[in-house]
């Protein structure tokens, strides 16, 4: 479908309202204050996602919720290995290095930041559209970002040429900064821009 | 030092030797290798999806049986014999799982399987199918020795 700047700059406000809960909820549960950069928004074919996220092979920790309701999609978050590395150390108040890849601690503790990270955009959602949305449980891959997008963008095995990227710059002291992705379902972005009045 | 030519998603190229094809990140796609080891050309897909009949349009490099027909095209462009053609291919991972919730579509395995479909087709020998698991893939193939380096993240880097 095609989206208008106005719609795109309606989603961006969103956006922006969602990172706004997520900074809020992760500062708290980190005990450090995270702050959050102007999110952007992009409607671009999938092929062209290297753009956005540039080295496809980097690793990156990802996190994958699908979101069931009215308007279905999938919502991701994910951040480089060092921010991942940070995160879970502050959680766990600790100076020792915690290994992201196997560590089964380190990786239910990302997925529950993860999980406040989406839930905060999906409640902005369904805040603005009273469309009733319900995140499900998380999903962690610790790996290739290109991989691990390109893997979540073709699990239903439809895929749309257009993608829309709500990008979320969650940036915090030292250093943690991460990216958010919401993909609505085939439809579903009609339905929420439709329910805003847009 | 080799030139190396890099192929993007739902992208094909073509090389001659000493040039090395890469595609990188590959999750559940598939990267198809092919090369004519006498004359030292080939080519590389990355493929996101089984077939283009299962969507509407877009774009043919993005379906393993439309993307291999374009890529062969192009390789016999080059004066390959398609007789002497041999295979290689990676990828086809199973990224994520949700607890008690087998997937519905397996769309890695499925991808391997319409390569393997499409290469019977045409009647290309596939030597080397690195497939599956739940880990990324970036991979290097040499047209000239048809050698393809396997690196992934976490576990380990191999060249077959």
């Amino acid at each position: 479908m095609e989206i208008t700047q106005f719609q795109l700059d309606a989603l961006r406000e969103i956006g922006n309202i969602g990172s706004g809960h997520a900074a809020t909820a992760l500062s708290t549960l980190l005990q450090r204050r995270i702050d959050m950069s102007v999110p952007k928004v992009w409607a671009i074919p999938f092929e062209k996602i290297s753009e956005i996220i540039g080295q496809v092979d980097t690793p990156q920790a990802t996190i994958y919720v699908k979101v069931e309701g009215e308007a279905p999609g999938k919502a991701v978050f994910f951040f480089p290995v060092e921010s991942a590395e940070i995160v879970v150390q502050a959680l766990f108040a600790t100076d020792q290095p915690m290994d992201i890849y196997c560590d089964e601690m380190a990786q239910s503790a990302l997925k529950e930041v993860g999980n406040i990270l989406v839930s905060s955009f999906i409640m902005a959602l369904t805040q603005f559209s009273g469309i009733a949305l319900q995140p499900s449980v998380p999903a962690l891959a610790v790996d290739m970002i290109g991989a691990s997008l390109e893997a979540i963008f073709l699990e239903e095995g439809t895929l749309d040429d257009m993608v829309l990227f709500i990008d979320t710059q969650l940036t915090g002291i030292p250093k943690i900064e991460g990216k958010f992705i919401f993909l609505p379902d085939e439809g579903s972005l009609q339905k929420l821009l439709g329910a805003m009045g847009l | 030092m080799s030139v190396v030519i890099s192929v993007g998603m739902a992208d094909y190229k073509t090389a001659r030797t000493p040039e090395i094809l890469l595609t990188a990140g590959l999750g559940s796609c598939i990267g198809i290798c092919i090369h004519d080891p006498l004359l030292k050309v080939g080519g590389m897909a990355h493929i996101m999806l089984p077939t283009a009949s299962i969507s509407l349009g877009g774009n043919p490099a993005k379906y393993a049986d439309t993307a291999l027909e374009l890529l062969l095209k192009e390789i016999s462009g080059m004066g390959a014999n398609k007789a002497r053609l041999k295979a290689k291919m990676a990828g086809g991972a199973q990224m994520f799982s949700f607890p008690g919730k087998p997937p519905v579509l397996k769309i890695g395995e499925r991808n391997a399987e319409a390569v393997q479909k499409e290469l019977k087709k045409h009647g290309i020998p596939l030597l080397v199918a690195d497939v599956g698991g739940s880990f990324g893939r970036t991979i290097y193939f040499d047209v000239g020795t048809g050698e393809l380096r396997i690196r992934t993240i976490n576990h380990g880097e191999k060249v077959v």
